[in-house]
């Protein structure tokens, strides 16, 4: 209940406030929103298996995200920005699908 | 994380060569199962550990909510910011094709006065001599008699399964060349190609669906006008590249015309590079400097 209302605490900031995002970050938004949705179905799929952690999932969305960022980064300065994106996309897409796969499970038992 | 006696770990997780396959089987982070097993053992946390602990998940969440959002607003921004920005480059495309009409215009005309002035300098032979040179490497335009070779396009039908375009009937810009070797070798002086006078060092190129002559890109269909000798439009009928565009107009359904005109109207080329050039010999000091002899022509084709 508290999570649901908290998310919609933050999308009302974000409509409220209309931040305009530094250029220099734009090209890191797409892959922190994929490592948050890898956190936020990792989370969901724990909530459902009885297992939720608010500790463990805070440190895998924040590590997610930075590390995600941090990856792109990295290989923006190596010149394979276009393609360690994609490794990370791919990468955190598999597991998205395998949570959601497993959420999947437990809502319709099939 | 940090407060587990290290004897009742889980085996360390261990990355086998098949990481792929583990990754796929088994997404969940560990992590969750660890902390699961720590409750279980140690009891749920209580108190003000408790309270804290949602509340930095409720900051997480209000993370997480404006970073989707904000993210989404970007993708939305974005999208005018790329439309406008395709429009501003056509635009200064489009000016910058007119500045470059203008600018010919003007180089034209430059180059009328500079003709008319040095007409009026030299005078009498010289100045013939140098307007035959002219007219011969494509400097100067040139009027006279002699062939139109028109060439165009057959059908090119859109195959209804693959929806590829059959491109066989096109004219390629090997049967251009063709036709202006031939045309050169039966004693054409001047040729140009819808207009594109041609030099001895043009090219004519294919690049993708379009031919360049000397990079400027023309279209079907492809009118090669030639001054030379009056029987030039029959020689060229007759002899190879006519049974050769023959053969293509019949075979693809290209059309083909080589007729004799009586009054063709070749311009100058638009670009011929000077590349060698010597100071005439003497010097004269009286007329300013000495007008540089082109010694550009770089032979047949």
């Amino acid at each position: 209940m508290i999570a649901v209302l908290a998310l919609i605490a933050g999308v009302v900031l974000g409509i409220v406030f209309h931040p305009t995002v530094p250029p220099e970050l734009q090209p890191y938004l797409p892959i922190a929103v994929v490592a948050a949705l890898d956190a936020v179905f990792g989370g969901v799929r724990a909530k459902l298996d009885g297992i939720f952690d608010d500790k463990q999932f805070v440190v895998s969305f924040i590590s997610n995200v930075l590390v995600a960022g941090l990856i792109v980064y990295l290989g923006d300065q190596l010149g394979v920005g276009t393609q360690l994106s994609t490794g990370v996309v791919v990468v955190l897409g598999v597991r998205i699908f395998g949570n959601v796969a497993a959420i999947r499970r437990h809502l319709f038992r099939a | 994380m940090s407060d587990a006696p290290g004897e009742q770990q889980p085996p360390k997780r261990v990355y086998a060569p098949d990481f792929l396959t583990e990754l796929f089987r088994n997404p969940l982070d560990p992590g969750y199962a660890d902390a699961a097993a720590r409750k279980l053992r140690d009891g749920e946390p209580t108190g003000p550990r408790k309270r804290m602990s949602t509340g930095v998940l409720a900051i997480t969440l209000v993370a997480l909510g404006f970073l989707l959002v904000v993210a989404y607003q970007q993708t939305v921004a974005d999208e005018p910011a790329r439309t406008t920005a395709r429009a501003e480059l056509v635009e200064q495309v489009q000016k910058r094709r007119d500045t470059t009409v203008e600018l010919q215009g003007r180089a034209d005309q430059l180059a009328d006065e500079v003709a008319a002035l040095r007409a009026r300098e030299l005078g009498g032979a010289a100045a013939r001599k140098l307007r035959d040179a002219e007219a011969a490497t494509g400097l100067a335009p040139v009027r006279g008699s002699g062939a139109k070779i028109t060439v165009a396009d057959g059908p090119t039908p859109i195959n209804p399964v693959t929806g590829e375009r059959n491109t066989v009937a096109r004219v390629k810009d090997s049967d251009l060349q063709l036709a202006t070797n031939v045309l050169w070798s039966l004693g054409a002086e001047a040729i140009a190609i819808n207009g594109q006078r041609l030099t001895a060092t043009s090219t004519i190129r294919q690049a993708g669906e379009a031919i360049l002559v000397d990079l400027r890109p023309v279209t079907t269909p492809y009118e090669v006008m030639a001054i030379g000798p009056d029987d030039l439009a029959k020689d060229f009928q007759a002899g190879y590249a006519g049974r050769f565009f023959d053969q293509l107009a019949a075979k693809y359904g290209m059309s083909f015309d080589a007729r004799t005109a009586s009054d063709l109207h070749l311009e100058a080329a638009t670009e011929l590079k000077l590349r060698v050039a010597e100071p005439a010999a003497p010097v004269t000091v009286n007329s300013g400097p000495a007008g540089p002899s082109s010694t550009s022509s770089e032979g047949g084709r």
